[in-house]
């Protein structure tokens, strides 16, 4: 993924996800998606967001129980089952000792954690919920991931202000290119909550459309969504070599570099990462920010001009910055680009983050980035 | 024949714990075998237990001015990144360039109340809120020590429970591997706060007096507070800037249980398990290992997993493991702890100095561990193992040399 790495190649081979559009195995079919009225807490006038509808998660994953479990963890639950099912693997097949799990989020699971807090104001300090406070560990829906698959490799909760996606997909490919892992499940994702939505309130950062019932505009603010995104990864080779696999072998995409850095020059970087030359390039953007004025976007047209395919604008048209860049691949993936395409995701800090925490990172002139190469079979 | 480019080493060690600030103060203290567990009433209403505390002047660094952008949590790393970098014998512009993977589970939650849970709006509204509640992402940790330092290279942080300042480490040695920066500060940082303190106590999981770990009379935890940061690089580039190696990072593996929630699998199996692939990866057996710092935190259940994880990684070796827990001298410190642990484990190898667990008068009957309890034991240690494992299963084993192999 980096300058160093051996030289072993890593397929996307499984996708599931839970989102707005609801748990989904492997690619979204593309379609409109309107913005919910939020009703969950109550509110003075409209407030609207790109949530996850409810669902019964055993319904989904047949004997699954999610009892007083955080939605964070239910959804990871939920959403690593169908990636698996995705890539065919039969789980009782491989040595589960060798799989890996990878989990990158912002927020972690803040449902129970204000349900902690709250205990704690009725309760005192002392009267907490003794089963509440392990599933508000940020690491808690990774921990179900191995627990319910049996998985016993490398368990990992990442999170970067930005780029909380990219780093567990490269972190995640290191451990398969280090032999420290043989298959990988990468997990990105965030629910939201009332807390989260009057935080991004008070800095100022949601759209106008979010208080109204106007199409989402280009620029202003963003609208908040969450769900949870889980791709499968393998070395090149793998799937088609293991016993399970079906009489097919798909690989949705191959990881061909990847880099991030919290300022520097990404221009500069990522055209060493395309190695000088742009052909057939689309670029995904993964930032909050709309098609027009991601910083990405200004990047992308720096490098490959105007001929460069900047996807995915079904994402942009339904607000899904939010959820994560993840989430922004499996659109772009879904979106069809033609075989043979190099796919860049992109997405940097200088003016707009994903997660919009703090101030932007790096001195002056720099921009925060992270850029994926894949090649498309 | 040692691969420059593959041999991952320490060049600078920084440390935030109750004994100071430094590896000196650290050293000092625990040779001397003091104990900062004391009795704390303070830090919630109707709590009444030990604990270990840093003391506040030590985390002036960050304190004025824009303090509400950082959390304690924030201050502590920052701190502890700083002293490593004076550690390291650089000015903070040699590492312009690097990384920075931060582990911590507690965060900013150290800034923020029940009020926020209660009323959001209102709470974001009052004075400094908004600010407070940016700080709460365990992500902001590793962005306070980018900042703080100017450092400008990837930047990420690990939050997998009691293991996450290992595990910090051991990602890091594979970013190192695959060249994404030169130089990467790894490390962890927790601080003390109501939020992990009550849930600890709901799950009857402290012990109101100071600790015994792996005593057969355990009762339990007790939390502390710290950070510890490692400077790590390749052997290439540390020669090449002529660096001071002050260790190298022989073996890193990380495995997980899949068995409960909270619970270690009983016969400490995934323990076990990392135990071997770090040694795998060392090119080291049992025998070559000279002393283990134990995850050891006195709850009944870790203990007995931990000392079943030895017997059976350790089974070949010919005579016991010398093991101790260094949480005796200042309780668990959570996503520091691994971190801290391996800084002990560093401190160890260049001292010959085996720190014996305190308050350990009747340890677990477990003939494959030689548990060090009593006096410090002096002897060369070429090979030491530090050992952490958390919540939700997850296990890290970090193996540390005083040289390449």
């Amino acid at each position: 993924m980096t300058p160093n790495s051996p030289d072993v190649a890593i397929a996307i081979t499984g996708i599931g996800s839970v989102s707005p559009y609801g748990p989904i195995a492997g690619l979204i079919p593309p379609c409109p998606l309107e913005p919910s009225a939020i009703t969950a807490w109550t509110s003075a006038g409209l407030r609207r967001a790109f949530l996850v509808k409810p669902f019964r998660p055993a319904s989904v994953v047949p004997g699954l129980k999610t009892r007083r479990l955080d939605r964070l963890s239910v959804w990871a639950l939920v959403a690593s089952s169908l990636a698996i099912k995705d890539a065919a693997i039969d789980l009782s097949q491989i040595d589960r000792s060798r799989v890996a799990v990878v989990f990158a989020t912002a927020f972690g699971c803040v449902d129970l954690t204000e349900a902690f807090y709250l205990s704690a104001a009725a309760n005192g300090w002392s009267g907490t919920d003794p089963s509440t406070f392990p599933e508000t560990l940020a690491s808690a829906p990774a921990s179900h991931v191995s627990l319910f698959h049996g998985l016993r490799g490398p368990n990992i909760t990442v999170s970067n202000k930005a780029f909380a996606g990219e780093s567990a997909l490269i972190q995640a490919a290191s451990l398969l290119r280090h032999g420290q892992a043989d298959l990988a499940v990468v997990l990105a994702g965030d629910a939201l909550t009332q807390t989260v939505y009057e935080w991004y309130e008070a800095a100022g950062l949601l759209a106008p459309a979010c208080y109204n019932s106007d199409p989402l505009p280009e620029g202003g603010g963003f609208m908040p969504s969450e769900g949870i995104t889980a791709l499968v990864l393998e070395p090149v080779g793998r799937r088609e070599a293991r016993s399970d696999a079906r009489s097919y072998a798909r690989s949705y995409a191959r990881l061909h570099s990847g880099r991030w850095a919290a300022g520097g020059q990404p221009v500069e970087i990522i055209r060493q990462m395309l190695g000088g030359s742009v052909p057939n390039l689309t670029i995904c953007t993964g930032d909050g920010a709309p098609c027009a004025t991601s910083p990405t976007t200004a990047l992308a047209r720096e490098i490959a001009g105007d001929g460069a395919v900047i996807i995915p604008p079904q994402a942009v048209a339904a607000g899904l910055a939010g959820t994560g860049a993840l989430f922004h691949l499996i659109l772009a993936l879904s979106g069809r680009p033609k075989s043979g395409q190099a796919l860049l995701l992109g997405t940097s800090s200088g003016t707009t983050s994903r997660t919009s925490l703090g101030t932007s990172s790096g001195t002056a002139g720099d921009r925060g980035f992270a850029a994926l190469l894949l090649e498309l079979p | 024949m040692t691969d420059i480019h593959k041999t991952i080493v320490v060049t600078g060690v920084g440390v935030v714990s109750p004994y100071g600030i430094g590896l000196d103060s650290l050293q000092a203290g625990m040779l001397a075998g003091t104990s900062c567990l004391a009795p704390t009433k303070d830090l919630y209403p109707g709590f009444e237990g030990t604990t270990a505390q840093v003391e506040a002047r030590g985390l002036a660094l960050l304190a004025e001015g824009s303090s509400s952008r950082y959390s304690r949590t924030d201050r502590l790393a920052a701190v502890a990144a700083q002293d490593a970098v004076a550690n390291s014998g650089c000015d903070s512009s040699t590492f312009r360039e690097s990384g920075v993977v931060m582990a911590n589970t507690v965060g900013g939650l150290t800034e923020i109340d029940t009020g926020i849970a209660q009323d959001p709006a209102a709470w974001f509204r009052r004075r400094g809120g908004l600010l407070r509640g940016a700080s709460y992402p365990f992500a902001h940790v590793a962005d306070a020590v980018g900042e703080h330092l100017g450092i400008r290279g990837p930047r990420c942080a690990i939050s997998v429970a009691c293991a996450s300042g290992a595990m910090a480490i051991a990602l890091t040695a594979n970013l190192l591997l695959d060249g994404a920066a030169p130089i990467i500060l790894a490390g962890g940082s927790d601080a003390l706060c109501p939020f992990t303190l009550s849930g600890f106590n709901s799950l009857q999981a402290l012990d109101p007096a100071p600790c015994c770990p792996f005593d057969q009379n355990r009762k339990g935890l007790n939390l502390g507070e710290g950070s510890a940061v490692l400077v790590l690089e390749t052997l290439a580039g540390a020669t090449a800037r002529k660096a001071n190696v002050l260790a190298v990072l022989r073996g890193w593996a990380m495995t997980n249980d899949a068995f409960h929630p909270t619970a270690p699998q009983q016969q400490g199996s995934g323990l076990a398990d990392c135990m071997r692939l770090s040694m795998e990866m060392a090119g080291v057996s049992g025998d070559e290992i000279g002393y283990v710092n134990a995850h050891g935190t006195g709850t009944p259940l870790n203990d007995i997993a931990e000392a079943h994880a030895y017997e059976t990684a350790f089974r070949r070796r010919h005579r016991p493991i010398p093991v101790s827990s260094t949480k005796s001298y200042f309780g668990h410190c959570l996503g520091a702890a691994g971190a801290l642990e391996a800084a002990i484990t560093i401190m160890a190898i260049r001292s010959g100095a085996l720190l014996p667990t305190l308050r350990l008068t009747d340890p677990i009957e477990s003939p494959g561990v030689d548990w060090l309890r009593g006096e410090v034991k002096r002897q060369p240690l070429p090979l030491a193992m530090s050992v952490s494992a958390g919540f939700g299963g997850s296990n890290t084993v970090l193996i540390f040399g005083s040289g390449p192999a």
